[in-house]
């Protein structure tokens, strides 16, 4: 540990009542909550960590085997599953538990978890704490009682950004666990600094410049981004000020936006919205633009203008334009074969005699030719279309591979030069050099890029890429109908056929393009299916090509085309027997450009393939995915790093894993992309981390956090609540004389609903809160009134998926009060529609149509429209009053189908994967009544995908509808266009 | 008399008592008629409404109680339509959500005369409409059935669904994809993809 960890351990174990921690994000938090570990003791009680991620998990489990080996005392998890005694067992036990908040707080109602057994509770992301979060509930379960033991809270943040997100969010955050002190450990704290910059890493900063198409790209993102924060501000519903496009960069921003337009979002127009919704698809181009290769990126802007389609604002705009077309121009071009000439004129002579003959009359001889040779252009047979491929490469592709040749480079040198091997590299694993990426997708394809060459990777893009577009059309169908007739042209077997009758009446640009498109498509998956009929020949006909492509691609730069596979025109290729006998015919046709390609083929060859092979080795890489979250360097012990997607949280964990190191030596590399929104976004996370560290210390000079005469914290005005119970409760009670509150009340509430904040407010309401697994409702206040809660979003959603339909259905089935309960949001606006937003006619997608179709159908359904939580809990309160406390093992009774038996007090989604029952359910041909049986018979849904139609059809109790899911199944995605 | 009994029938009836509600402004896809009725507004056979606004209510609190226990029991829908049009609604709108929920009376909250008046107009063109529109169902075109049950899946939105079936081909396939196969669609991140294959892969019962 370094000295400033301790230091924030000491400080926090000072105050009884705990502490709040917040740290610059990649700071050590997991080796910090392993001390912690560390020091407690079985004896005092268990120690509860809260709302740890999986990776956070494993990363603290890590951090505890490093500091205690042999034999770790590992936190283990409470699953939800796990019998209840079990748990209870555990939770005396006196071990470091991972427990999730919604079984805590349903274990500590339940009385299976008590407060004296615990010895301190330990709490992370605190930053996505509020006053009405189940931490809080929790926090108040184990601290509220002024006699009980006092419990430190201790409770970690390393997204200082979210901390301030909001009014006085760390005091309010403080004050619902019961905490006074505020621990502030920025980056550039004394302390921190000074431990992490004695021995500073050699830090190499390398500055690729970005090739001008995704110059271009980028410009015209922002561009558009820029405009629609324009008209974002022209509607005047947002703080002006914190509309940059430097804050558009980032993931927060959307929230930035939606908080300031949520309390209005019903009043604003469909417009806005869009433009916010567009505002986040543009940063996602931003952010794809440097991580993605041109073709996926294509891909992915391809998917998008399907799936936004109209409704985009964006999409129409100029810039835009401009980015599918700079996006496409790094993928291919389309030319037209009469101005090829001019486009080729400053081109080598040899491709333009090549061009001269495409002009003659023997078609046949040419497209012989440039099948053989590996020519790099189709040609629309009608309409002279010509697709160039580009397949531009990133960058950055190109650097890392001289980084990595130079870096082994020097270590062959240093080795001659000390004539042994460094001291370092005795322990094998640190000649290892470390890559990092952004995510696991950009780890494959670097790693592909680096074994197989940059071009392959292209190519193989290109190639899916183009399959893709071909599968979508259904062309392998009509191609195979087609090419049984004989055809005049070679080139475009069959489909062309079809595209050249459209194309016989002026057509788009854009058709043609499209149809030439198809017709490189065609030619790949004929190429792949003759490769398997003919056998080797054409393999080795196509291992030349690839040479000569890479090879035009090196010789010339990145303007010249790269040249792909895709050429070969599809039924010729089955003579390649005859590709002897032809290759000297067009030699002679084009005698020189085959002679100055032979040359070039030649040394492309070896620049090409053998640099990756053999001429210049590359050291040991690993590939790490930073999203991955796993701390791989105490693992590694990489001695160099290469920073492929810089990122500030790395960048802290570098330093961390250089200053526990002092000794190693450690050399940084970070390629960033010149001028380019990365480095933008990279200073921009800097700086907006620092923002807020210097708010949250002018916070803490201001803060105000109340405790009693022994120190204890007192916890959210928790007093003046319990009255407002007894107010409206004697003030409408009519009948009989007016008894004191002696019971207090209780409420039966579905384990599932204590992820929302309702729960925990009617405990501060002092209701008596009853956590069971509900098959209806999800609230039961007395044996007549049955509630089932709707948030706002909810609502629409379970309006959209005919949900609520069955859920009024079996809540009217059971009780004699069903109570559909609408609750607004405190912090949104309280209608769902602005007057001009009705319309003037009766429109069925109108909430007030599905809400007034549900009344008609369910007259006996009671409606509740709450303004708040706060507001539920005070109309449930009344709504119980002349009410009998409701009976918990019968609510459990309820709708729970009789044969498969119900594991008492047991969390459904622990049970189950409901995530696949619900998609399940969704699947075409599964009723109600026979996904059981599918459920009982299937491991999972993959098995079920693979289920042939007959044994369905005994599952599902019908030939009907085991055809129809399995034609679903197994259909083809008609996707794009 | 008959001919006039017919075209009621396709009216909304208004009690003389609401004569001069700018909410009537607005009824407008159906017709409406002065009547001699108990309730504000009869809708139907079987259903009937009655109009309050929440500034009325706080002068007059009683009187939401009296017009309710006039109303016949033969109806089956009993709506009170509350206009929401004041400011600080907490404490009125629990007074009045207390009274029709006791008094076994649908309450719905318009917030403006337009809102109030849709919901009277809608009431009276769907008395005999199936509940189609809100049980569960979908448009039958594949994309949208797709659709449909992969965004079932938490954080799977529709370019996901476009991206997945593209790559895949099939949804059968997609439910057997490798999270290796998953992660490579451009758009699905880490979260997605354990989100997907943790769907298609994890046992639907957890517990043997």
């Amino acid at each position: 540990m370094l000295p400033f960890e301790e230091q924030i351990v000491s400080d926090l174990m000072e105050d009884p009542n705990g502490g709040l921690v917040v740290l610059s994000s990649g700071l050590p938090l997991s080796s910090l909550v392993a001390s912690l570990l560390l020091l407690h003791h079985p004896s005092r009680g268990s120690l509860l960590i809260l709302s740890a991620s999986d990776s956070q998990k494993s990363s603290i489990s890590r951090c505890l085997l490093l500091l205690q080996n042999p034999n770790p005392n590992l936190p283990s998890d409470v699953p939800g599953d796990l019998p209840s005694h079990h748990r209870a067992a555990l939770y005396s036990s006196g071990a470091a538990l991972f427990v999730t908040p919604r079984i805590l707080v349903a274990d500590l109602l339940t009385s299976r978890c008590v407060p004296s057994a615990v010895a301190s509770l330990l709490i992370l992301n605190a930053h996505r704490l509020s006053d009405t979060s189940t931490e809080a509930f929790i926090a108040r379960l184990l601290r509220a009682q002024p006699n009980s033991p006092l419990i430190p809270v201790l409770a970690f943040s390393d997204r200082p950004h979210a901390m301030v997100s909001g009014f006085a969010k760390a005091e309010r955050v403080m004050k619902c666990l019961f905490v006074r002190r505020l621990h502030l450990w920025p980056r550039f704290h004394v302390l921190v600094s000074a431990d992490l910059e004695k021995e500073p890493p050699e830090v190499v900063d390398i500055r690729v410049p970005m090739s001008p198409a995704m110059k271009g790209i980028q410009s015209a993102v922002l561009e558009a981004m820029d405009a629609c924060l324009k008209e974002l501000r022209r509607t005047n519903k947002v703080d002006v000020e914190d509309l940059t496009v430097e804050k558009g960069l980032f993931k927060s921003f959307d929230e930035i936006v939606r908080r300031q337009l949520d309390p209005i979002w019903h009043t604003i127009g469909k417009k806005t919205k869009q433009l916010v919704s567009d505002l986040k698809t543009l940063r996602k181009l931003l952010d794809y633009l440097v991580r993605y290769d041109a073709v996926t990126y294509l891909k992915y802007l391809d998917t998008l203008r399907v799936s936004e389609g109209v409704r985009s604002v964006w999409i129409f705009a100029d810039s835009s334009h401009k980015i599918f077309e700079l996006a496409k121009k790094r993928v291919y071009q389309v030319v037209r074969a009469d101005d090829m000439k001019i486009s080729t004129d400053n081109k080598t002579t040899p491709g333009k005699k090549r061009r001269m003959i495409n002009d003659e009359k023997e078609k046949e001889i040419e497209k012989e030719a440039s099948s053989s040779k590996a020519g790099d252009r189709k040609i629309d047979a009608s309409g002279g279309i010509v697709l160039e491929e580009v397949l531009e490469e990133a960058p950055k592709w190109k650097v890392l591979r001289e980084l990595l040749e130079e870096i082994e480079e020097e270590r062959r040198k240093e080795k001659q030069s000390t004539g042994q091997p460094m001291p370092e590299a005795a322990s094998d694993s640190s000649d290892i050099v470390l890559v990092a990426c952004k995510d696991e997708r950009s780890c494959l394809q670097l790693e592909e890029c680096i074994s197989k060459g940059q071009h392959q990777v292209m190519r193989e893009e290109w190639g899916k890429y183009l399959l893709g577009k071909a599968e979508l059309h259904g062309l392998r169908k009509r191609n195979r109908k087609k090419s049984q007739e004989p055809k005049g042209f070679g080139v475009l077997d069959g489909m062309i056929a079809s595209g050249s009758s459209e194309n016989a009446q002026p057509s788009s640009i854009s058709k043609l393009e499209n149809d030439a498109l198809l017709a490189a498509a065609s030619e790949i998956s004929n190429l792949a299916k003759e490769e398997i009929e003919v056998g080797d020949n054409p393999k080795i006909n196509s291992r030349r090509k690839v040479g000569k492509g890479r090879g035009t691609g090196r010789g010339k730069g990145k303007s010249r085309k790269a040249i792909t596979n895709v050429q070969a025109p599809g039924n010729k290729r089955k003579k390649s027997a005859e590709n002897d006998k032809i290759q000297p015919i067009s030699a002679e046709t084009e005698g020189p450009p085959s002679n100055s390609d032979r040359p070039l083929e030649g040394t492309s060859h070896e620049s090409g393939l053998e640099d990756l092979m053999d001429l210049k080795p590359l050291p040991p890489v690993q590939f790490y995915a930073l999203d991955s979250d796993q701390h791989i360097f105490n693992v590694l012990k990489p001695s160099v790093i290469i920073a492929y997607h810089p990122d500030m949280t790395f960048v802290r964990e570098i330093e961390i894993y250089k200053a526990e190191n002092p000794t190693k030596k450690l050399k940084v590399y970070f390629l960033f992309y010149e001028d380019s929104t990365e480095v933008q976004k990279f200073e921009a996370s800097i700086r907006r981390e620092n923002g807020a560290f210097e708010s949250l210390i002018r916070q803490k000079s201001l803060m105000m956090i109340p405790v009693d005469q022994n120190g204890r914290c007192i916890g959210p005005s928790a007093s003046n609540e319990v009255q407002s119970i007894n107010l409206p409760n004697s003030a409408t009670r009519k009948a009989g004389g007016r008894k004191p509150l002696e019971k207090e009340m209780q409420v039966i509430v579905d384990m599932r609903e204590f992820m929302s904040s309702l729960p925990n407010v009617l405990h501060q309401k002092g209701m008596r809160i009853i956590p069971v697994t509900l098959e209806v409702g999800d609230y039961v206040l007395s044996p007549l009134i049955c509630v089932e809660r709707k948030s706002i979003g909810d609502l629409f959603q379970s309006f959209a998926s005919g949900r609520l339909y069955n859920q009024v259905e079996t809540m009217i089935r059971y009780y004699r009060i069903p109570v559909l309960l609408i609750e607004f949001s405190q912090d949104k606006s309280f209608s769902f529609q602005s007057a001009n937003e009705i319309g003037d006619d009766v429109s069925p997608t109108n909430i007030i149509s599905k809400l007034s179709l549900l009344v008609l159908h369910f007259p006996r359904l009671r409606l509740v429209w709450s303004r708040s939580v706060h507001a539920t809990a005070e109309i449930f309160a009344s709504l119980k009053a002349n009410q009998d406390e409701p009976d918990e093992t019968k609510a459990m009774r309820v709708g729970v189908p009789s044969e498969d038996g119900i594991v008492e007090n047991d969390v459904r989604a622990e049970n189950y994967n409901t995530s696949a029952i619900e998609f399940l359910r969704r699947l075409p041909g599964v009723t109600d009544s026979n996904y059981r049986a599918l459920m009982d018979n299937c491991k999972n849904l993959a098995e079920l995908a693979l289920l042939p139609v007959e044994r369905l059809a005994e599952l599902m109790g019908g030939q009907k509808a085991a055809r129809t899911l399995k034609e679903f199944l197994d259909a083809k995605c008609p996707t794009m266009l | 008399f008959a001919s006039s009994s017919g075209q009621n029938r396709n009216a909304i009836l208004v009690s003389h008592r609401q004569k001069g509600n700018p909410l009537l402004k607005h009824i407008r896809n159906v017709r409406w008629m002065f009547a001699d009725i108990v309730c504000d507004y009869l809708l139907g056979q079987g259903s009937c409404a009655l109009y309050i606004s929440l500034r009325y209510h706080l002068l007059h609190p009683d009187y939401l109680y009296y017009r309710i226990r006039e109303l016949q029991k033969d109806f089956k829908l009993r709506v009170v339509l509350c206009h929401v049009d004041v400011e600080d609604v907490i404490k009125p709108l629990h007074e009045v959500t207390r009274t029709a929920l006791l008094h076994d009376c649908t309450l719905l909250c318009g917030w403006s005369f337009e809102e109030c008046a849709r919901y009277l107009e809608t009431i009276k063109v769907y008395e005999n409409k199936p509940a189609d529109s809100i049980r569960e169902q979908m448009d039958t075109d594949y994309l949208s059935r797709l659709t449909h049950a992969l965004t079932s899946i938490r954080h799977v939105n529709k370019t996901d669904v476009v991206t997945l079936g593209s790559s895949f081909g099939s949804l059968s396939r997609i439910m057997d994809a490798s999270m290796e196969e998953l992660a490579r669609c451009p758009g699905i991140g880490e979260r997605k993809v354990k989100r997907l294959y943790d769907t298609f892969h994890e046992p639907f019962r957890r517990v043997s």
